[in-house]
This record gives structure tokens, sequence and C-alpha cells, in this order.
């Protein structure tokens, strides 16, 4: 029998794989964006999790929002990332450092 | 136990493919692996008896934002080798977070165990009940005000991206309609009258 | 024979009874792909002066067959520089969503796959995943003709998709349901009832956007044989190309059929509603209704192809954002009013 403790492992790891892909990834700016794109499916899930848990739908509304804000969040920091490689040939987040005092 | 095959199969093939992602070495390949880990999820939330957003999900990130993601990748075109390479480089920060996290969720989730599992699943919804209707019936009332601020929210989006990315080049040859449409026949046809002309 | 069945266990029961419906589905509407392909060539030919294929069987009846046997027997080449997965898995991810989707199609009054609740969203969703196999197959054949073409297809899918969700809303506005069989029942009446009055420029616009939305003629700029020789294609031979060249036709059958479902009253028959035919046969619904529905729209595209010549790019995306887009949300509007108000006779 499948129970809450099962899914939420599964959520858990899926956000700890979310975690670490952004301390391996660093350098890539379109890396890093996925990774936080999965980290925001962990979170859904736990909240799909407990809403079906505990019986209770607002779970699932809050799903629909981070959905949204997911999108324009992924629809702007891509069309950042096209204007940044527009002025400079290069992703990488390391080399993003003209701000340097 | 049809339930567990299928939480066990969707769920060993989503974290495969949430590996896959943090670690191709191609940027291609990490977005192809993140538009199967959010399939296999939408399976998982149908579970889970979210229907509606499980189509959402797949309707929403692997129809759209998937498709955009794939879209900057390969239009920004960064060669794949100078992407990553420094995979093992920041290996041990990783490691030093994950088991960070892992020791909190662990806290979280296996430190009373008791209490988790006494949360029971409540008895499955009759296969008639519309999962759409219910959010919908919510959406629209209890929580209209975050709906319409959620809109707005995308609509700000929307133009930020435009704002963004939009640049004005020149020598672009954009189409005119109204100019298009205003042309009259005396601008563009002039008839001349020429004397025959004889070949001798 | 019925003790046979009667013994078996009733998880088998069911899944055969499953499995030889999604067959008596499936293979009438391969059998329909490979016939429209002839049926392509000889409206074309007959439009253009022309026979057509008139040599393999009777009457070029065959020839479905033989190009597939040609076909089978060609060598599948694959780019030395390509990404090898990714380039065998695209024609697959190009065909299975538009078969897929057939799940929540009624086709007739009893028959549908699958009765589902959302069925209008999950149709939005499998439609959209077609994209898939277009933008792997450009990108893995590491060649600049088919990522041009990839790209010029995408950024058209995905703008066309737009206007096609903003149709289907007006739609369940009208239908008041998001399941496929619950909105034909809601056009019941007469051929006035049907959704294509109340919804005209929604339906225009569905359905030109489905052209669109298939890379069909006069939107071909992703094929754009004249300019980037195949497009996305270009590198794929052999049985993989077939497969792309049979996505394309299943999904033309699919717009077509969801079109007549939406908009056509999809199997109601268009007699009904009329004194004296009421109760006859030829007011009955059935699937043969359907059928013709979306063989008419079958024909549109093929008329379409023999008849425009192909849109500039910029043109299209023109089309798509700055036309289509704005006058489907004018219309939402104009819909809403018509509800609130119980405009008959679609929503009193």
């Amino acid at each position: 029998m499948i129970g809450l403790s099962h899914y939420l492992t599964l959520s858990g790891i899926l956000f700890t794989l979310g975690i670490a892909g952004i301390f391996i990834n660093r350098r890539n700016l379109i890396l890093l964006l996925m990774c936080v794109e999965l980290m925001l499916l962990a979170v859904n899930f736990n909240f799909i999790i407990l809403s079906r848990f505990l019986d209770d739908i607002a779970g699932q509304v809050f799903v629909f929002f981070i959905l949204t804000v997911a999108a324009a969040e992924a629809a702007i920091g891509l069309a950042i990332l096209v204007v940044l490689f527009r002025s400079r040939p290069s992703v990488q987040v390391d080399e993003l450092d003209s701000m340097k005092g | 136990m049809i339930e567990a095959v299928i939480f066990y199969f969707f769920g060993a093939v989503l974290l495969g493919a949430a590996i896959g992602v943090i670690a191709s070495r191609n940027p291609v390949h990490s977005a192809m692996f993140l538009v199967l880990s959010f399939f296999t999820s939408a399976f998982i939330w149908l579970l889970l008896e979210a229907e509606f957003l499980a189509i959402v999900l797949v309707l929403v990130y692997v129809g759209a934002v998937m498709v955009l993601f794939l879209f900057v990748v390969m239009m920004l075109d960064v060669a794949p080798d100078r992407l990553q390479g420094g995979f093992t480089a920041y290996a041990p920060q990783a490691l030093v977070i994950v088991a960070l996290v892992v020791a909190m969720l662990g806290v979280v989730l296996w430190a009373q165990p008791g209490q988790l599992s006494m949360l029971e699943a409540p008895p499955r919804a009759p296969p008639d009940a519309s999962n759409t209707e219910a959010l919908g019936a919510v959406l629209y009332t209890e929580y209209v005000y975050a709906f319409e601020l959620a809109a707005v929210l995308l609509l700000v989006a929307i133009v930020a991206a435009i704002v963004l990315t939009m640049r004005k080049r020149p020598g672009l040859k954009a189409q005119d309609v109204p100019a298009q449409l205003a042309v009259r026949r005396e601008e563009r046809v002039r008839l001349v009258r020429m004397k025959p002309e004889r070949d001798e | 024979m019925t003790d046979l069945w009667y013994g078996l266990p009733a998880e088998l029961q069911r899944t055969l009874v499953v499995t030889s419906q999604v067959l008596l589905l499936v293979v009438p509407l391969i059998l329909s792909v490979a016939y429209l392909t002839l049926a392509e060539r000889k409206v074309i030919g007959w439009i253009q002066n022309r026979i057509g294929p008139n040599r393999v069987g009777p009457k070029g009846l065959l020839q479905p067959f033989a190009d597939v046997l040609k076909l089978l027997l060609k060598e599948i080449v694959i780019p030395a520089k390509s990404s090898r997965f990714l380039f065998v898995i695209a024609p697959l991810l190009a065909i299975v969503p538009a078969f897929a989707t057939w799940a929540v199609i009624p086709v007739s009054p009893e028959f549908v796959l699958a009765d589902i609740n959302a069925g209008v969203l999950y149709v939005l969703a499998l439609t959209s995943m077609g994209v898939y196999g277009i933008i792997l197959a450009g990108w893995a054949s590491n060649s600049k003709y088919a990522l041009l073409g990839a790209m010029r297809s995408a950024a058209q899918i995905v703008a066309y998709e737009i206007a096609m969700g903003f149709a289907l809303v007006g739609v369940l506005m009208a239908g008041g349901s998001l399941n496929l069989g619950e909105i034909v029942r809601a056009q019941e009446g007469s051929i006035l009832h049907w959704f294509w009055l109340p919804l005209l420029p929604l339906f225009v616009i569905y359905f030109i956007s489905g052209v669109a939305e298939t890379n069909r003629a006069p939107f071909d700029v992703a094929e754009g044989e004249s300019e980037i020789v195949a497009g996305f294609h270009v590198e794929y031979s052999g049985m993989a190309f077939a497969v792309f060249f049979l996505a394309e036709y299943a999904n033309m059958i699919l717009i077509a059929a969801l079109s007549a479902t939406f908009f056509l009253g999809g199997w109601l028959s268009p007699l009904q509603g009329i004194p004296g035919l009421d109760g006859t046969f030829l007011a009955a619904p059935g699937f043969f209704w359907f059928a013709l529905k979306t063989a008419l729209f079958l024909f549109l595209f093929l008329w379409f192809r023999a008849t425009f010549p192909r849109y500039r790019y910029d043109q299209i995306m023109r089309l798509g954002w700055k036309v289509f887009i704005p006058l489907t949300i004018v219309w939402l509007f104009v819909l809403g009013a018509l509800v609130w108000f119980q405009v008959g006779p679609w929503f009193d």
C-alpha cells in the first residue's frame, strides 16, 4: 500500500536533486533555471500529495497559482537570458562579473 | 496493488529523469529529461486525484515552457563542452548541501514515523466526480482575487518579456498592411503610349 | 465460446475489451491516413486537370501500399554527427500524440474510448506535444536546413496554438462542458443549433489555425521545399520519413475530426429538426455523419493546398499574433454577452 510517506519521500528526493543540480551546474544559467523548475515541481508535488491526504482542495489551488507564477518566471528569465546573450556571447555565471567593483 | 506498480514505475522514471537533468552534458538533453520528468509527474498526479492539474502541467510545462527552453537553448547555440565541464568541480559543496537537506527532510519525515502513517488517504472519489469542477468552484469564489492577481501577473510577464527582447533592427522589411491596402492604381501603373517600332 | 469468455478473470476481460476497442479505432484510422495520401494526389490531380496516380491496382487504389512497401525497403540513413537517440525517437514523438488524442473523440453516440470529464483539456495538452517531434528532428539532424525548418514550425505551432486554445474556450463556454460528448449533445436540435453559427469567427479561426498547426499549405514554410529543401525532415529517409509523413496526415484527420465535433455537431445529423424528416433514419445521429463532416474538412485541406500560394513567414506570424488572437478575445466577450442574455436558440 502506497502511503503518505512514500509520496513525500519521492518529492523530497526530487527537491534534493534540484538543489544538487544547482550546485553542480552553477556555471550555466540555463541549467540553473531548469533546476529551479525541478525544485518547483517538487514543491507542487507536496501540495498535491497533502491536498489528497488531507482531503482539502486548497492545496490544488496553490499549485494552480504556482504554475502561473512559474510560467511567468520562466518567460521573463529566458527573456533576460536572451538579452544577456546579445550583449555578451556567454551564459556562464562566472563570466558575468562586470558589476565587480 | 495497481497503484503501487504505477507509483514505483513512474517514480523510478521520474527520479531517473531528474538525475538526467542535472547530470547530462548537453543542455538539450537536460531539457528533454526535464520534459520527461514533468510528464511522469503528471501521471503520479493523476494517481493523487488531481486530474485537472496533471493535464495543466502537461499543457503549460511540456507544451509551452519547455518549448521555450528548447528554443532558447538551440538559438543561443552554446557549444556543449563549454557549458559544463565543471561537473566535479563543485561536487564537494553539492554533497554538503545535499546532506544538510536530506538531514532536514529526514527529521521531518522519519523522526516520528507514527505520525505520518497515521494519516490515511480518504477513499477514492467516485468515477463521475469532476476534479475540474471542484477546483473551479473554489477558484472563482473563495480565491477570486488571487485568481485576478495571477491574471495581472501573467499580463505583466507578457509585457516584460516583449519589452526585454524587442529591438528595432535597421533594414528590417516588415509588412505594412494599411500602406499596402491604401495603394491606388495610379501610384503603381503608368500607361505609356509608344510608337510602334519597326525592325528594319 | 461464451463459457470460455465468462471463465476469464474480470481484469483480463476488461483488458481484452479495451484492446479490441483500441484496435477498432486505430486500424481504420491508419487505413484512412494511407488513403488520405492517395486522395490528396487524386484530388489535386483533378484540380490541376491531371488524372493522378492510376497505375497500381484498379484505378490506382493500391498506390498507398506500394508507397509503404517502397519506404519500408529503403535504408534509414542516420547522419554521422547527429544525436542518434533523439534522431530515432523524434518521428515517434510526432505520431504518438496524433493517435493518442483519438481516445477522447466521440465518433458515434455510443463509441468513445475514454469518456473523460476533461476531454477538451486532454486534447489541448496532447496536441501541444506534437511540436517536440519536429523540434527534436530538426536539432538532432545536425543540419542547417533541418534546424531552420524546425525553428520556423515550432514558432508557428506555438503561435497558432494560442488562437486554437482561445477558440476552444469559446466552445466550452457555449457547450458548458469539457467533455466532448457533452459538447456534441449541447448542439442538438437542428443544423442551426450547431456551434458554427454563434461561434462563426471562432470556427473559421480554429480551422485556419488547424491548417497552420499541421504545417499544411499555405502555411507550410516549415517544409518550404523551394527555400529550405524540406525543412525539419530533410535528413530522414525510408520508414523514419514515412512516420513523419503519416504523422502529418494523422494530424490533418485529427484537426478535421475535432472541427467537426466542436463546431459541426459531431455525429448529429444535419437533417435533424426538419419537419417530416424527424424520426426517419435521415435525422438519426450516427457515425456516418461524423465521417462525412470529417471528410468535408479534409477536402478543404486538399483544396487549400491546390489553391493558395505559400504565405511568407512574417505574414504567418502577423496573422497569428495580430489578427487571430485579438479576434478570438473580442468574440469571447461577444459570446459572454450572448450566454448572459440567453440568446436563443443556442443558449436558452
